[in-house]
C-alpha cells in the first residue's frame, strides 16, 4: 500500500491548497508517474502524479483543503 | 530642471500613498479567496494589477501636470491615478464595487475614470494612446492650455495603435507625451523578447524626441519629464518618454511569476525606501517631519479604504443605467 | 513550469476542459509538423488559460511562439502561413481582444477562401476564452459569440464539457477552414475560479475522436419545455432543469455546441416536441445567438410554439464590475427556471 501524499516540493509557500479534481475514480487502475489529481494553490494549478501502480483509493475528495504532507489517497498493489 | 524640495516631498508622500493603498488593496483582495481561490469572491473581486515598484514613473511625470492637463493609463493604473489626484475615497469605493465609486461600481479597477482631473484608464493594451492624443487634439482645436499624457507598458508599444497614434500626434504636432513604463515584462514575455528596437528609439520614425531614463528614480524621472512636458506645452509636438521601472510583484495578484528566476526577483530594488533615505540624508525632511508626513498619509489611505468597505452596493437594477447619456 | 503529465493506463479519466483541449492539440501536433501555435504568453507561461501547458517544452520555440502584443500583426502572419500550407493555431486569450484585430479575422482570414474563388484555403484554428461572472468588468467578460457568428466564413464551436472540448478541437484542427474553438472561462477548469464545475468535467477517451460541426447535443431529455444554451448556459440550464423537476416540470436541455453551422434541425425537433422554449446566452441579447434560434423557429414552423419564446441574455449593457449589478445582468439558473415557468403560464 502506497500513500498518495501531497509532496513537500509541490508548491513554494506554506499556504493551503485544494484538491481541484481527481482524474480517476475510486477503484480505478492507475500507473506510476501518471497524472492522478489536480490541485490548486491560490491561482496556480498543480499536477499530482501517482507514486505507484495499482488500484486507487481516494481518501480526500475534490474540494478538500489540504496542506503539503497531507495523505489524500492510497494505491493498493494489484 | 531638478525638483524643488516641496516637489520631492510631494513625490515621496505620493509614492507612499500609492504603496500603502496597494498594500491595503492586497490585503482586502485575499479576503474570501483562501483556501479556494475564486476570483469573484470576497469584498474586492476580479482581477487586480498592482503598482508595487512602479510608483516613481507616476510621480516623476505627474509632478509637472496641473488641472488643464489630461492623463490616460492602462490596466495597472493605481499609482498613476493617485499621482494624478484622482479622488482616493471614490477610487477605493470603485474597487470595492460600491455605489459611491467613481463609476458607481460599473468600471472596477481597470476602468477608473475621474473627469474632475481628466483621468481615464482602459484594460485594453495601448488604448490610452488614441483617446489620450484625442484629448491633446481637443485642447489644440479649442486653443486651450494643457497637454495629455498616456501611460503605456513596454508591451503596448507593439500594438498597432501605438504607431498609428504617434504618427498622427507627430503630424499634427499634438501636445502629447507618450510615457512608456518599461517594467521589463508583458505578463511573461520580456521586452527583449518582444521588441526589436527599444521603443524610445522609435521617436526617430516620428521625428519627435525620445528619451530613456534608467534607475526607476523619481528625481531623474522628474528631470526628464520636465523636458517632455515642456516640449509638448511649447507646441512642439509629442515626446516619447520611456522609463525603466520594476514590477515587484507578478502581473496580477495570484501570478506566481514562475517565468522569472529567483535571482532576478531577489535583485530587484524597491524605489521607495531608498528615496526616503535620500530625502533624510539630504536633509529635505527631518526624521520627525518624515514620520509625521507618513502618519498623515497612512491615515488618508486608511480612511479611503474604510470608505470603500463601508459604502453601500448599488441596487442590482442600476446595471441597466448609464449605457447612454 | 508545469509539464503536461500524461494520463494512460486504460481506466476512465475525468478531465477538465483545459486538459482535454490540450490533449487534442498535442496529439495533432505530434502527427502533423505543419501545426504550430502562436499567441501571447503561450510558451513560457503555457497560456493564460493553460491552453499550451508543457507544449513549448515538447515542441520547441519554433512551434509554440510567444508574440508581442500585436494581434493584427500575428493573426495576419498566421493567415499567410496558413495560405502557404501551414496549419496554425492562434490563441486570443480573451475574446474581448478581437476588437484590436477584427479586420484580420473577418475581412481577410474569413473571406480569403471565398474571395479567391477557392484558390487559397485558410486552415487556421483560433482558441478563444470568453465569458464573465467573476467581476472582470466590461472589457474582459464578454462573449461576442454573436459578433463572430455574424460574419460569413468562420466556423464556431462552443464545447460545454471536456468530452466535447477534445472532440471538437480534433475537428477544428483537421478542418481546412477558419475555425474558432471557444470556451467559457468559468467552465474551463482553471484554478482561479474556485473548484471545478462537475458538469463541465467529463470522461474523456484516450484515443482521438472527432465531433461533427453542426450537431447539437441533448444533455437531458424532457417533455414540457426546451432549454437551449451553449457553454456556461448549458450548465445553468441543467441546474434550472433540476429546480423545475422538483416542481413537476420536465425540461429538456439542448446544447447548441456549434454556433456556426447551427443545428437548426435539432432546435426544431426538440421544440416541436415540447412546444415551449427558453434560449439562454451570456452574450448581449440584441441581434445575437438567441435571436438566431428564435428566427429559425419563426421561419420554419412558428406553429410549434404553444407559448411565446423567452430569451435570457445580457440585457444589452456593458458587463458591470460590481457584484450585484453583474449578477443582475448575466443569466443564471434561477432566471432560466423562471423563464421556463413563464412559458407554462399561457
Amino acid at each position: 500500500m502506497t500513500d498518495i501524499t501531497v509532496p513537500e516540493g509541490l508548491w513554494g509557500s506554506d499556504d493551503e491548497g485544494v484538491i481541484f479534481a481527481w482524474i480517476y475514480a475510486d477503484g480505478a487502475r492507475v500507473e506510476a508517474g501518471k497524472l492522478v489529481a489536480e490541485l490548486t494553490v491560490e491561482k496556480a494549478q498543480l499536477e499530482l502524479l501517482a507514486p505507484a501502480s495499482g488500484t486507487l483509493r481516494i481518501l480526500a475528495p475534490a474540494e478538500t483543503v489540504v496542506r503539503k504532507g497531507t495523505v489524500i489517497g492510497k494505491i493498493e498493489p494489484v | 530642471m531638478k525638483p524643488a524640495p516641496q516637489q520631492r516631498i510631494w513625490m515621496y508622500a505620493t509614492m507612499l500613498k500609492s504603496r500603502l493603498f496597494d498594500a491595503a488593496v492586497f490585503e482586502a483582495y485575499w479576503e474570501g479567496k483562501k483556501p479556494v481561490f475564486h476570483m469573484g469572491r470576497g469584498p474586492l473581486p476580479g482581477e487586480m494589477h498592482q503598482s508595487f515598484g512602479q510608483e516613481p514613473t507616476a510621480v516623476g511625470v505627474c509632478a509637472h501636470l496641473g488641472p488643464d492637463d489630461a492623463v490616460g493609463a492602462g490596466h495597472r493604473p493605481h499609482h498613476v491615478a493617485i499621482a494624478r489626484g484622482v479622488d482616493l475615497e471614490r477610487m477605493a469605493a470603485e474597487l470595492f464595487g460600491k455605489k459611491t465609486g467613481l463609476s458607481g461600481g460599473r468600471g472596477g479597477h481597470m476602468h477608473l475614470y475621474d473627469n474632475k482631473v481628466s483621468f481615464f484608464c482602459s484594460g485594453i493594451i495601448a488604448e490610452g494612446m488614441g483617446p489620450g492624443a484625442g484629448m491633446a487634439l481637443a485642447r489644440k482645436m479649442r486653443k486651450q492650455p494643457g497637454i495629455a499624457v498616456a501611460y503605456n507598458g513596454d508591451g503596448a508599444v507593439n500594438q498597432g495603435a501605438f504607431h498609428e497614434v504617434m504618427n498622427m500626434a507627430a503630424l499634427w504636432k499634438l501636445p502629447f507625451v507618450c510615457v512608456i513604463e518599461d517594467n521589463k515584462y508583458a505578463v511573461s514575455v520580456t521586452t527583449r523578447e518582444s521588441t526589436a528596437v527599444p521603443a524610445w528609439k522609435r521617436a526617430a520614425a516620428y521625428d519627435c524626441p525620445g528619451e530613456y531614463v534608467t534607475g526607476n528614480d523619481p528625481d531623474l524621472i522628474f528631470e526628464a519629464a520636465a523636458r517632455a512636458v515642456k516640449h509638448a506645452r511649447d507646441g512642439n509636438g509629442p515626446f516619447i518618454l520611456e522609463l525603466e521601472t520594476e514590477r515587484l510583484h507578478g502581473h496580477f495578484i495570484g501570478d506566481v511569476a514562475g517565468y522569472r528566476s529567483k535571482d532576478e526577483v531577489a535583485a530587484q530594488k524597491d524605489p521607495i525606501p531608498s528615496y526616503r533615505q535620500r530625502l533624510l540624508d539630504e536633509k529635505v525632511l527631518t526624521v520627525a517631519d518624515m514620520e509625521a508626513l507618513e502618519a498623515q498619509v497612512r491615515q488618508v489611505v486608511a480612511a479611503a479604504i474604510q470608505f470603500g468597505r463601508d459604502s453601500e452596493y448599488p441596487a442590482p437594477r442600476e446595471a441597466l443605467e448609464r449605457v447612454f447619456a | 513550469m508545469v509539464q503536461q503529465a500524461s494520463t494512460t493506463g486504460g481506466s476512465a479519466r475525468t478531465l477538465t476542459m483545459a486538459r482535454a483541449g490540450r490533449e487534442a492539440v498535442i496529439a495533432e501536433m505530434r502527427k502533423d509538423p505543419n501545426i504550430f501555435v502562436i499567441g501571447e504568453d503561450i510558451a513560457k507561461l503555457g497560456g493564460v488559460f493553460g491552453t499550451t501547458v508543457g507544449m513549448a517544452e515538447e515542441f520547441g520555440a519554433q512551434r509554440v511562439i510567444d508574440t508581442p502584443i500585436s494581434e493584427t500583426g500575428f493573426i495576419g502572419i498566421a493567415t499567410g502561413a496558413a495560405m502557404a500550407g501551414m496549419r496554425p493555431i492562434v490563441e486570443i486569450a480573451f475574446v474581448d481582444f478581437i476588437g484590436v484585430c477584427f479586420n484580420a479575422i473577418f475581412n481577410f482570414a474569413a473571406k480569403t477562401h471565398y474571395m479567391s474563388g477557392g484558390q487559397f484555403k485558410v486552415p487556421m484554428t483560433m482558441m478563444i476564452g470568453y465569458g464573465g461572472g467573476y467581476n472582470d468588468a466590461a472589457q474582459h467578460s464578454q462573449c461576442l459569440v454573436g459578433t463572430l457568428a455574424h460574419v460569413p466564413g468562420i466556423r464556431i464551436v462552443t464545447p460545454a464539457d471536456a468530452h466535447d472540448a477534445k472532440g471538437l478541437m480534433h475537428s477544428c484542427l483537421r478542418d481546412d477552414n477558419l475555425t474558432i474553438w471557444m470556451v467559457h472561462k468559468a467552465i474551463w477548469g482553471l484554478g482561479w475560479l474556485g473548484t471545478a464545475l462537475k458538469t463541465a468535467m467529463a470522461t474523456v477517451p484516450e484515443e482521438e475522436y472527432t465531433i461533427p460541426f453542426g450537431k447539437a447535443r441533448t444533455w437531458r431529455e424532457g417533455t414540457d419545455v426546451t432549454l437551449i444554451g451553449y457553454g456556461i448556459t448549458v450548465h445553468h440550464s441543467l441546474q434550472a432543469a433540476e429546480k423545475l423537476a422538483a416542481e413537476g416540470i420536465s425540461a429538456e436541455v439542448l446544447d447548441l455546441r456549434t454556433i456556426v453551422p447551427l443545428d437548426r434541425e435539432a432546435i426544431m425537433k426538440s421544440v416541436a416536441r415540447t412546444g415551449r422554449v427558453v434560449v439562454a446566452d451570456e452574450d448581449y441579447m440584441n441581434c445575437g445567438v438567441t435571436a438566431e434560434v428564435l428566427a429559425t423557429i419563426a421561419e420554419r414552423d412558428p406553429q410549434i410554439l404553444k407559448a411565446p419564446a423567452v430569451r435570457v441574455a445580457n440585457p444589452d449593457v456593458p458587463v458591470p464590475f460590481s457584484r450585484p449589478m453583474e449578477n443582475f445582468a448575466l443569466p443564471d439558473s434561477d432566471k432560466i427556471a423562471a423563464a421556463a415557468k413563464s412559458t407554462l403560464q399561457s
